[in-house]
């Protein structure tokens, strides 16, 4: 308890804590003015074309761009935060008295991400205030999609936060750690682009970063495997920081744990990327296909590979795997995907004989298709599992359109935000001295 | 805890302690023993190896070697049982105010609550309670960290020059503070480059130069020693020449 206190008291003492909360609230502010005032006009606001918002989902048009600002302030402000907890004890020489009090150091550095994270959610408040004048103005909250793009951005910053305290762990100084977080995090983006250009092995990999983690939750899907590597580079990153924090151990030693360390959390971040179950949390089941065509597809027996004839960066590759594959992946977790091409962008492949083609295959049936619609999918598929389409699909999600301007919301974030971080700012400073 | 008198038998020991960084040798090959209830006096010139020899005592600064550096019949099998470093020049969680570090460390160290009132008042702290760590000047930070040692549990003491940046006045009240805490059975280990402020204080003496131990005993076992090496007594009445001369 003595330790939870005190991290808590240095994260209040903490002024970079104090810019992360000033700035998330105007930061947020800026994404959800823009988000409500876009989905008001296609909802028919001002006399736009009213009806264009019958298939708007507030998780894609408000919730997704709102909460983005919270990757915003995890990837540029939470480092700072996590990384003045970690090295400040360090570099003010408190860490040489800590230390011999004969606590792991695992659960000292536990103890400084529950903190983080405790912040983390304090800093949250502001989307949270967004979510209060959405319900305000009569939008539509649909608890599960909202819980799951929260769900996303807490992982995040638990990766954020590991992150930070690892560098923080194997650097003397608190600016090298800040370098070599962000440095990591320009790591991940560069994957990233890679995987966008050259797909394969690049593109399994990105599927992990913490941009394509954060997307998955904000388009309402929860999927087993991103969870569990998020949970395990997480703690990985911790322990390991807890291992570097032990400036009584030689380094080798502290090398070779880091080693085992690292060989331990590849095979169970391997063994977790197997995991195919998935949730569809959102509202307009956007992850998933209608549910007669899922019942139709859990018919189908034996093992189905796509062959796709698409280059990484041609949009219709893009539409295949979104719109239709990853759906089908649900339904059919045996199902193998393979993309061929010869170029990344695929714009000289196309007088390419056989550019452009999906093979579906199926006990020893084949059948192509050049359609990457998830229509043209649902169409080849029950074609090569010789599987009647059902009839009906249901009903079409009709969204939620609500034609209501941001009213008060830049007063909100703009004005009343600020003042009262700055305020209890001020109050805490006081009480402190 | 009840007194506990010097004794000459060794309570605890430093057995072939060495430190090196990269291929210069910080401490080579260190030896000596401490007896409880005594205040034993690390001395030796800037860069002799005594901030180095304390942290690798204290566990925060790893040492060469395989085997364990601490051997004897010291209280408490483990070196959090037994002892605690307090190093110099730090500034320890230096947006708290002291009271509450002071708090924190009662609590998260295990540390004395009864004796807190009483090393506050010793130690001239009561004024500078509220004050942030950081705001302390040179001479209230040491204080500080003196009172943050003196409260903590362990019987044995390890403080990194306690002297320095003090007064006059302030060495002698620090002094008498320490001598006090020894009356009540605790054993100490100071670091201290000034020579003269040593041989004052002192009970016994390990002499540090190079990161070798040159010599250790009390004060006229080191003046005979250097007598010896010397054929004279001569100027030896200075504790400074006993060391120049050991060194």
């Amino acid at each position: 308890m003595w330790l939870l206190a005190k991290e808590w008291r240095e994260l209040v003492a903490a002024r970079a804590f104090w810019v992360l909360l000033a700035a998330m609230g105007p930061l947020v502010g800026f994404a959800f003015i823009g988000a409500v005032q876009t989905y008001a006009e296609a909802s028919g606001f001002n006399g736009t074309a009213a009806g264009v918002g019958e298939a708007f989902s507030p998780l894609v048009g408000v919730w997704a761009p709102t909460f983005s600002a919270c990757e915003l302030a995890a990837v540029f402000l939470l480092p700072f935060v996590g990384i003045r907890l970690v090295a400040g004890d360090r570099q003010s020489g408190a860490l040489k008295l800590e230390l011999q009090q004969p606590m792991s150091s695992a659960a000292r550095i536990a103890t400084k991400a529950l903190i983080l994270m405790a912040g983390w959610i304090v800093a949250s408040l502001a989307p949270l205030v967004a979510v209060v004048l959405w319900r305000i103005y009569g939008g539509a909250i649909y608890a599960p999609e909202l819980a799951s793009v929260a769900l996303g951005h807490l992982l995040n910053a638990a990766l954020t936060i590991g992150l930070a305290a690892a560098m923080a762990g194997i650097s003397e100084h608190p600016s090298t750690a800040a370098i070599l977080t962000l440095s990591a995090t320009v790591g991940t983006w560069i994957v990233n682009f890679v995987a966008a250009v050259n797909g394969g092995w690049w593109e399994r990999a990105a599927a992990y970063t913490p941009t394509a983690m954060v997307a998955e939750f904000q388009h309402g899907l929860i999927r087993l495997d991103v969870l569990l590597v998020a949970i395990l580079l997480s703690a990985a990153a911790l322990l390991f920081a807890a291992i570097w924090l032990r400036i009584g151990v030689r380094v080798r030693r502290r090398g070779l744990e880091s080693a085992a360390l690292a060989a331990l959390a590849a095979l169970a971040i391997g063994a977790a990327t197997h995991a195919t179950r998935s949730w569809d949390v959102s509202e307009d089941r956007a992850n998933s296909f209608p549910v007669a065509d899922e019942a139709a597809l859990g018919r189908i027996r034996g093992h189905l590979s796509v062959e796709a004839h698409l280059a990484p960066e041609d949009p219709r590759r893009f539409d295949l795997d979104r719109r239709a594959l990853r759906k089908l992946k649900r339904v059919l977790p045996d199902l193998t995907v393979t993309y061929i091409s010869a170029t990344s962008i695929g714009l000289f492949e196309q007088n390419s004989p056989h550019y452009g083609e999906v093979w579906y295959a199926l006990g020893g049936r084949r059948v192509m298709s050049r359609v990457t619609t998830a229509e043209g999918v649902l169409e080849a598929v029950y074609d090569v599992a010789q599987v009647a389409p059902p009839g009906d699909t249901g009903t079409l999600f009709r969204g939620h359109p609500l034609a209501v301007p941001p009213r008060g919301a830049a007063w909100v974030f703009y004005g009343i935000w600020p003042a009262v971080v700055a305020g209890v700012g001020l109050a805490v400073y006081r009480r402190r001295r | 805890m009840p007194p506990v008198p010097m004794s000459a038998r060794p309570w605890l020991g430093v057995d072939g302690l060495s430190k090196t960084y990269g291929h210069l040798t910080a401490l080579d090959s260190v030896s000596f023993s401490i007896r409880p209830g005594e205040i034993l006096g690390l001395i030796g010139p800037n860069g002799a190896g005594k901030t180095t020899l304390f942290e690798c005592l204290a566990g925060v600064l790893a040492h060469a070697g395989g085997h364990d550096i601490l051997t004897g019949d010291g209280p408490g099998r483990d070196r959090s049982d037994l002892l605690f470093y307090v190093p110099d020049g730090i500034t320890p969680w230096p947006d708290q105010p002291l009271g509450w570090i002071l708090r924190f460390v009662v609590g998260f160290l295990g540390g004395r609550a009864e004796w807190h009132d009483e090393v506050v008042n010793a130690l001239g702290l009561a004024p500078l309670l509220p004050q942030r760590m950081g705001a302390l000047s040179k001479g209230q930070r040491k204080r500080a960290l003196l009172a943050v040692g003196l409260l903590t549990p362990q019987p044995l003491l390890l403080i990194d020059e306690p002297f320095e940046g003090l007064d006059l006045r302030q060495s002698r009240e620090v002094a008498a503070t320490l001598r006090w805490h020894v009356s009540t059975g605790r054993t100490l280990f100071l670091s201290i480059h000034q020579i003269h402020d040593a041989a004052r204080f002192c009970d016994r003496f390990v002499l540090l130069s190079g990161g070798r131990v040159c010599a250790e005993g009390t004060a006229a076992e080191l003046t005979a020693r250097a007598a010896a090496l010397r054929g004279t007594d001569e100027g030896l009445a200075d504790f400074e020449e006993v060391f120049l001369a050991l060194t």
